[in-house]
């Protein structure tokens, strides 16, 4: 036995934590020290200098992250207003209200085999969903969700988004061939029929916002409808907006335009053989096509994160950001609850009697404090912020049209194939190109000086 | 002394010595192919690997040769038999020339119990358990058409209430299956809606005829001379408050259909069947109506007590999917009405025949039929004098309907063969038999 082991061997236990978490506590202070003064600032430096870099990841990262909670609010969506369309229930055993329903789905999506028939070719059957994923989740990189918070503010946006999106139509195809499997073939083939003609009609409705804002840029779109509701393009566009939302439906592949994964024709489409976590990838890929449509709607049409009026706060409450108490709120946030926790636990304990143990009463406080705080801090940060104000807005729209589009799903039958081109040429191109002519002419009448100057 | 030659050690050797040769045969070389190697079919001489809907033997007839003949750019799918959207397990291979159908070759069976056969060994009472599971949506129908059959053969009078009976219930079953037609009808064109609704309205009147019959589906509630059970409070007062928004319910539920463009769109003008075909195939019930020939048992061949009753035979004379499905709607409107008849004239009386225990007819022969939703259920029996049947054949008219889907799909869209074989409403328990 050494003589470290024998002091060992004899030491309390207080005396052994003291003996492991002393010299911890003296390592971490010290190591904070030493990286602030002497890591932090070159960290920063560097990160400074590579400024596009570092947010381009910082973004690519930050709408990979973001299409998770928003595939699973969709998906959940979509079972419960449905269900109440049809008069069921929906989901109502997992969380409340059967909330973690799209969770344990994924769950279950993750932990399922992945399968590939006898005769598909691996390569591009595996490539496929991933195409099919990044190239809708790319598309986000463009979007504005509030004053300074986009991925990137390219000056060609719309063009980057449509070229983007019309990648998608690649996954589903690859899908299709690579299967061997006719359904998928007939549903690959059908999806880029589809979307190839239902590009058309959805790029030349948006010229004419293009048009009218002067830009490509979705930050300058947005922008350019700043004032109130009366300034969206939805209002000078109305034709636009709704070629656009028709073809936009097609592009999504959802229901009247899910010719696709036609259920009742093609058993699944493109996704037949699919299983697992690729057939997950197309199930996300679809849910998240939803709201970048509908953000893209949002943004084209209605004003992006503008608010729909405007509403001048009388108290000013600018000394809540950086330059005033900064991040100061949180400690005053947490004393609050802390407080209002008390207050209402010991209230609730002394009022409520025996019921009311103390552990329940002060939770329950902690509860209704929560609540409290996280409103209270909330209102005041939507008041004070801008980009909160943004992102509420832009949500807030977003998801009206979301809800549209579950609606139209649990409302509408499939059309046909025929119909579903034949709109698409003879009806929607042809209108399209009358709203940008009648656009264009207007520009160019209106912008001549009346009064020769 | 020579050297002792060592005994051979194998038998074949040892045989060999004997002079006992066997004929070496040279073995096949070892075939090591997995079933569903695409390949294996090659060998076989029909063209065509393990994922097409190919049979593997030489073709059989002559149509069946040309069928399965490929032309230039056409391609075999399989529908079925467990595809979403065929109504039990209808096959069909479809021949596609791009989208457009070229040809089809329904392919049924897959349900075949031999149910005509099982009669023939059964009692005349059995029988009407043992015909419950053919027409799964209606049963009671078909239970309704063997016992006609049976009381023509035994001269049975049936008492009035026992026939009120008879058809009240005949006809809310006719109501809950036509709006069982409407809701899968839209889930086969991609309404999810439509079906839900009416479930609920299936559900509501099947749960008054299990308060009647004491099943939910196959109910084996008509007896030869009546029915098992006279009328009760839960069956009344269920239907009491079924009765009393049944005719805004159906408007309610046929309107989801009726005003919606996509649906009107898709259904007008697809799988057109004319007077002509369908007379010519045997078509019967909404379908022939729908074709415009006005033909109804209930009206042609009166049977129970509806010539006492007031009602319209619906008909229309487009003959297409939309026609189908708008007769159907119109003939929920017209059962609701009989309902409503049965109700105020229910006479009191006993609702069973006195019979022997033993029912042994005399020999001879009776068709029954009555008019099921889907068209003209017969039953066809032939009596030796045993207390069995010695011949017991089912007349379906979801058999003859199917017939003509070879006829009407050819030439539409791979899309239009929900439509069109929903609208025709098959019941695949009843084709198979």
């Amino acid at each position: 036995m050494t003589l470290a082991a024998r002091t060992w061997g004899r030491m309390s236990l207080t005396a052994r934590l003291t003996a492991i978490l002393l010299p911890l506590a003296v390592l971490l202070a010290v190591g904070t020290v030493v990286g602030i003064v002497f890591i932090l600032p070159p960290t920063m430096d560097f990160l400074g200098a590579n400024m596009p870099l570092v947010r381009f990841v910082v973004a690519v990262v930050g709408i990979l992250v973001l299409t998770i909670p928003t595939a699973f609010v969709l998906i959940y969506m979509e079972l419960k207003v449905i269900a109440r369309m049809n008069l069921r229930v929906g989901p109502n055993r997992i969380g409340p209200w059967g909330a973690a329903m799209s969770l344990f789905h994924g769950f279950k999506v993750l932990s399922k085999e992945d399968f590939a028939p006898t005769g598909a070719d691996l390569t591009v059957f595996t490539l496929a969903p991933v195409v099919t994923f990044l190239a809708s989740v790319m598309t986000l990189l463009v979007i504005p969700f509030a004053p300074g918070i986009f991925g990137q503010d390219l000056n060609i946006g719309v063009l980057y988004f449509f070229a983007m999106g019309g990648l998608a139509v690649l996954g589903l195809l690859m899908a299709g061939w690579a299967s061997f499997n006719k359904y998928s073939l007939l549903g690959g083939l059908r999806s880029a029929a589809q979307i190839v003609s239902y590009e058309i009609p959805l790029t030349i409705s948006v010229v004419g916002v293009v048009l009218l804002a002067g830009t490509m840029s979705m930050n300058g779109i947005v922008l350019s409808q700043s004032g109130s509701a009366l300034d969206w393009f939805a209002f000078k566009q109305p034709l636009a907006v709704l070629i656009f939302f028709i073809a936009a439906t097609a592009e999504a592949n959802r229901t009247p335009f899910d010719m696709t994964e036609a259920d009742s024709e093609i058993v699944a489409g493109f996704a037949t053989e699919y299983s697992g976590m690729r057939f997950g990838f197309f199930f996300f890929a679809e849910y998240v096509n939803v709201f970048i449509i509908s953000a893209l709607l949002v943004t084209l049409f209605f004003g992006g994160w503008t608010a729909p009026i405007n509403w001048p706060w009388p108290y000013n409450l600018n000394w809540l950001d950086a330059a005033g108490i900064g991040i100061l709120w949180i400690p005053i946030a947490l004393v609050a609850l802390v407080v209002a926790t008390d207050i209402l636990g010991a209230a609730i304990w002394l009022i409520g009697g025996r019921e009311w143990s103390a552990p329940s009463a002060f939770g329950l406080g902690l509860l209704i404090a929560g609540a409290g705080v996280t409103a209270a801090v909330g209102l005041a940060c939507f008041i004070a912020f801008d980009w909160v104000q943004g992102i509420f807005w832009f949500f807030a729209k977003t998801y009206v049209f979301v809800f549209t589009f579950v609606w139209m799903r649990g409302t509408l039958p499939r059309v046909r194939v025929d119909q579903l081109m034949g709109f698409a040429w003879k009806w929607l191109l042809p209108a399209s190109l009358l709203n940008l002519f009648v656009t264009a002419a207007a520009i160019i009448i209106l912008n001549q000086p009346v009064i020769p100057r | 002394m020579p050297a002792r030659p060592t005994r051979p050690t194998t038998r074949a050797a040892r045989a060999e010595t004997r002079g006992e040769t066997r004929p070496q045969e040279p073995r096949p070389p070892e075939q090591h192919r997995s079933e569903d190697d695409p390949r294996i079919m090659l060998d076989r001489d029909v063209g065509a690997d393990l994922y097409e809907p190919i049979p593997p033997y030489p073709t059989r007839t002559e149509r069946e040769g040309e069928f399965y003949t490929r032309g230039d750019g056409e391609m075999f799918i399989n529908i079925g038999p467990h595809h979403p959207a065929t109504h039990g397990v209808l096959r069909l291979v479809l021949k596609l020339s791009g989208e457009q159908i070229v040809d089809v070759d329904p392919v049924l069976g897959y349900l075949h119990r031999g149910v005509e056969k099982i009669c023939e060994n059964s009692d005349y009472y059995h029988v009407i358990d043992q015909v419950d599971p053919l027409e799964y949506v209606s049963s009671l129908f078909q239970e309704w058409a063997a016992v006609l059959s049976f009381e023509k053969l035994m001269d049975v009078e049936v008492p009035r209430r026992a026939e009120y009976i008879r058809v009240l219930s005949g006809e809310l079953l006719r109501v809950a299956s036509h709006t069982l037609y409407m809701g899968f009808l839209a889930l086969d064109l991609g309404g999810l809606t439509p079906i839900l609704y009416s479930f609920i309205e299936r559900d509501e009147i099947v749960e008054m005829l299990a308060a009647l019959t004491g099943a939910r589906m196959l109910f084996n509630y008509f007896r030869i001379g009546g029915v098992n059970g006279d009328l009760n409070h839960e069956f009344m007062s269920r239907l009491g408050d079924w009765m009393s928004r049944a005719a805004r319910q159906t408007e309610a539920n046929a309107g989801l259909l009726n005003e919606n463009e996509i649906f009107v769109r898709r259904a007008r003008g697809v799988g057109v069947l004319d007077r002509a075909t369908a007379l010519r195939f045997g078509v019967t019930g909404g379908n022939l109506r729908a074709a415009g020939v006005p033909f109804d048992i209930r009206r042609a061949h009166p049977y129970s007590i509806y010539p006492e009753l007031d009602f319209n035979v619906p008909t229309r004379l487009e003959g297409d999917s939309l026609a189908r499905y708008l007769i159907r709607v119109d003939e929920v409107r017209e059962s609701i009405k009989i309902i409503d008849q049965c109700l105020h004239n229910m006479p009191d009386g006993p609702v069973m025949a006195k019979l022997p225990r033993l029912l042994r007819p005399r020999p001879g022969r009776a068709w029954g039929a009555c008019e099921g939703p889907r068209g003209m259920l017969g039953v066809y029996t032939i009596s030796d004098g045993s207390d069995q049947p010695f011949r017991f054949r089912i007349h379906d008219p979801s058999f003859l309907n199917l017939e003509t889907v070879p006829t009407l799909l050819p030439g539409n869209l791979l899309a239009d063969t929900m439509t069109i074989v929903a609208s025709l409403d098959p019941v695949l328990g009843g084709i198979d038999k």
